[in-house]
């Protein structure tokens, strides 16, 4: 199994691919730390899985030289899971980028990281209410001190691949009901 | 809260006021070429490198500070104010850290002994000293300041 | 199924509508401060400010090894030593592992201290290990703060508009600090550069007017005195080239966009890890270039061939650049180490003009061969562009310099 960690410059992937694989990428404060990708290895459950950290990217439209490589490499990997890293600060253009993703049919599992920044900054979001209308696993990390890089490992494997549809759907029923948006998630 | 802050307020202004002198006299020492030493306790540097910009770092940091002070309780005034400090901390500290570094090897050119003795090694710390080491003290009482602050937002914080 | 911009951001209003509260954003001190090492007028003192500490505490911490300890023990106990129980003395093979030794008054005598015996195991480890080893761990260490905390984004903001006046912009600030340290992660850092305009001028610039961490250390250690002269040439060079590179090389220079990320406390793991790692790569990489190219250098002066070269550039050397000819020497070292160029250009005797001249020289003269490779990997018609940009630069600015040495009256 291969694991792509994406998402914006500077959310925090690198950390996340450290903590994993137990590798020394450079992790630092700016975003375009990570200009090439570096593969390791994990084992989860027994199984042996590559963990892919890809250079940070705002789209899958590349801007520059390290979001092209970013992009190649989510196309050559069609069989490929996706652990998308957001800036919970910012979470909607981690949306975005997210979206994109699960437009092209990967299946994906969403890291809300750095969510001490976005308490610092009165920010409070509704990870479970999230994970409903998406479909998918949301999980609230610092990856920087360690927490909830257990939890995300632990739901790799309810990554799956999403109709944008049932996206739609779910967050139109979530406005009027709460009820409905949890059946339209469990469906 | 507001007599505190005012008496903060006139705190800064005075280190302020003295910071940035310092900061004109290192840089007048250092354009005259010479040393200037006051009552074995201060040393102003002559050299380019600290005398000159440590000195213009010095007027920052006493500019900081005056442009600070008026609406202190305010969080962009009071961020200059504490930026005024940091800069201090960084002159002082470099200044520290190379009196630390001097005060360990003996310096000798050919064979003796590797460290200092233990009276020269005292000796490197003894006064007289640089002015941004002189202000260092004053400079930390900004951390009261900085505590006070966040104590205070806590509080509000859990209010809310 | 694939939806347009527009639908997506609507999709994601909704969801964000429903999932997070934006609670009242109140300014901490953290983003105060943060603030003020943005704008202008209160951020460049503050990078004043950070710069002067660097220096400091850079100049403290390498001049506490080499000068506090690896002087001694490299002058005053090894080469004493290897002088006296390496076998076979005045021959070729001492010459080059050992000392090459001078002749004073027709009589063989050896060199006094490391520097000047230019052999593979005395100046090359003296190089290696006394100088250079402790200048860039505390460089490292330095510039892993500077990362860590987050300034490197924010002193990008605070040069944008003079880094757009050389057709870059201020995110350009990172591949060039990085540089600093060593220029084959700089090289690749400029890929984060959006237009291949930007990153053919960026690399430009590094290969030729950046000096690598290595070679600033060593420059500490045998010139201190000359070094704010030579860094002030190198960054006149950076800015006027790159003026005209702008004009001249076709392409756009895009604006830039860039989160400006909190501040945030370092952590030490981090830090050492990467630090660590930055240290092992330049000892597995770099030692053994110094030895080799000290190895090298030694044979080609046994050989004669830098006599030859020498006397046959001497018009060059002599009436265009005004450095002495046996400078030959030492720019061939360049090729494989900077910081092993410099310490030999020590050793020869000149003016400090001269040796000001000498050493910008051997920074902007050619990438030493690890940064030729990487600059190969990025493209070998930016590579070609960039040695053609270099021939030029290095004649016309060497040149210059000799010039303004001149009229100033001191060449």
């Amino acid at each position: 199994m291969k694991i792509l960690l994406m998402g914006h410059p500077n959310v925090g992937k690198s950390v996340f691919f450290n903590r994993l694989t137990g590798a020394n990428v450079t992790e630092s404060n700016y975003p375009g730390t990570t200009v090439d990708y570096t593969k390791g290895w994990m084992k989860i459950e027994g199984e042996d899985v590559e963990i892919v950290d890809v250079p940070g990217t705002f789209s899958l439209d590349p801007k520059d030289k390290a979001e092209e490589v970013a992009v190649a490499m989510l196309h050559e990997s069609r069989d490929a899971k996706v652990i998308a890293v957001i800036d919970a600060s910012k979470i909607e253009r981690g949306l975005y980028l997210a979206m994109e993703i699960i437009e092209e049919g990967y299946p994906i599992v969403i890291a809300l990281n750095m969510r001490d920044v976005a308490e610092d900054k009165n920010i409070v979001i509704d990870a479970d209410r999230l994970e409903r209308i998406l479909g998918i696993p949301v999980v609230s990390t610092v990856a920087i001190a360690g927490e909830g890089i257990k939890e995300l490992v632990s739901r790799l494997k309810e990554a799956k691949p999403v109709n944008v549809d049932d996206i739609i759907a779910n967050a139109a029923n979530t406005s009027d009901t709460e009820s409905a948006a949890d059946a339209g998630g469990a469906a | 809260m507001a007599g505190q802050s005012s008496g903060g307020a006139i705190y800064f202004a005075i280190l302020g006021i003295v910071t940035a002198a310092f900061g004109l006299a290192d840089l007048l020492v250092t354009a005259s070429g010479s040393e200037f030493a006051y009552g074995g306790i201060l040393e102003i540097p002559g050299d380019i490198f600290r005398g000159g910009w440590g000195g213009i770092i010095m007027l920052f940091a006493g500019l900081f500070y005056l442009s600070g002070i008026r609406n202190f309780d305010d969080i962009h005034q009071f961020a200059k104010v504490a930026m005024g400090s940091i800069l201090i901390w960084v002159v002082a500290g470099c200044d520290i850290f190379a009196m630390i570094t001097e005060s360990i090897p003996s310096w000798e050119e050919e064979t003796g002994p590797w460290f200092n003795t233990f009276p020269d090694f005292i000796a490197t710390y003894a006064p007289p000293y640089a002015p941004a080491v002189l202000l260092l003290p004053f400079s930390l009482v900004v951390i009261y300041y900085i505590r006070k602050r966040a104590s205070g937002e806590e509080g509000s914080g859990n209010s809310a | 199924m694939k939806l347009s911009t527009g639908e997506r951001w609507d999709l994601i209003d909704k969801i964000s509508k429903e999932t997070v509260t934006f609670g009242a954003y109140k300014h901490t001190l953290k983003d105060a401060i943060g603030e003020l090492t943005v704008k202008p007028m209160t951020g460049i003192p503050v990078a004043i400010a950070i710069m002067y500490g660097f220096w400091s505490v850079f100049g403290s911490f390498a001049g506490f090894f080499t000068d506090g300890f690896f002087v001694r023990l490299f002058d005053a106990y090894w080469l004493p030593w290897l002088q006296e129980v390496f076998p076979g003395q005045g021959g070729w093979i001492y010459a080059i592992m050992v000392d090459a030794g001078g002749i004073e008054s027709g009589e063989f005598v050896l060199s006094s201290n490391c520097l000047e015996s230019f052999g593979v195991l005395t100046s090359g480890l003296f190089v290696a290990i006394g100088v250079v080893l402790p200048a860039i761990i505390i460089f490292y260490l330095m510039l892993a703060l500077l990362e860590d905390i987050g300034y490197m984004p924010r002193l990008a903001v605070l040069l944008d508009t003079v880094l757009h006046r050389v057709g870059l912009h201020g995110y350009a600030i990172v591949p060039t600090i990085l540089s600093l340290g060593c220029n084959v992660p700089g090289v690749t850092a400029t890929r984060i550069l959006e237009t291949k305009k930007q990153r053919f001028i960026m690399m430009t610039l590094l290969a030729i007017f950046i000096p690598c961490g290595a070679q600033i250390g060593i420059m500490q250690d045998v010139v201190p005195d000359l070094m704010g002269w030579i860094l002030l040439y190198l960054i006149i060079g950076y800015f006027v080239f790159g003026y005209i590179l702008n004009k001249i090389v076709p392409g756009k220079a895009p604006e830039f966009l860039i989160d400006v990320p909190p501040y945030r406390r370092p952590l030490l793991s981090n830090i050492g890890k990467k630090v660590g790692g930055r240290v092992k790569g330049f000892f597995v990489v770099a030692i053994p270039f110094v030895l080799l190219g000290c190895a090298i250098v030694g044979v080609l002066y046994q050989l004669g061939v830098i006599r030859f070269l020498g006397d046959a550039l001497a018009p060059v050397f002599v009436g265009w650049f005004g450095v002495p000819k046996e400078t030959a020497g030492p720019l061939i070292a360049a090729f494989l180490r900077k910081d092993l160029a410099v310490a030999q250009l020590s050793a020869i005797t000149m003016t400090p003009y001269q040796m000001i001249t000498a050493v910008v020289l051997v920074s902007i003269y050619f990438p030493c061969v690890a940064t030729f490779a990487m600059m190969l990997k990025e493209g070998w018609k930016e590579l070609l562009g960039a040695l053609a940009v270099l021939s030029v630069v290095v004649f016309t600015y060497g040149g210059l310099i000799h010039l303004i040495g001149i009229l100033l009256g001191v060449a």
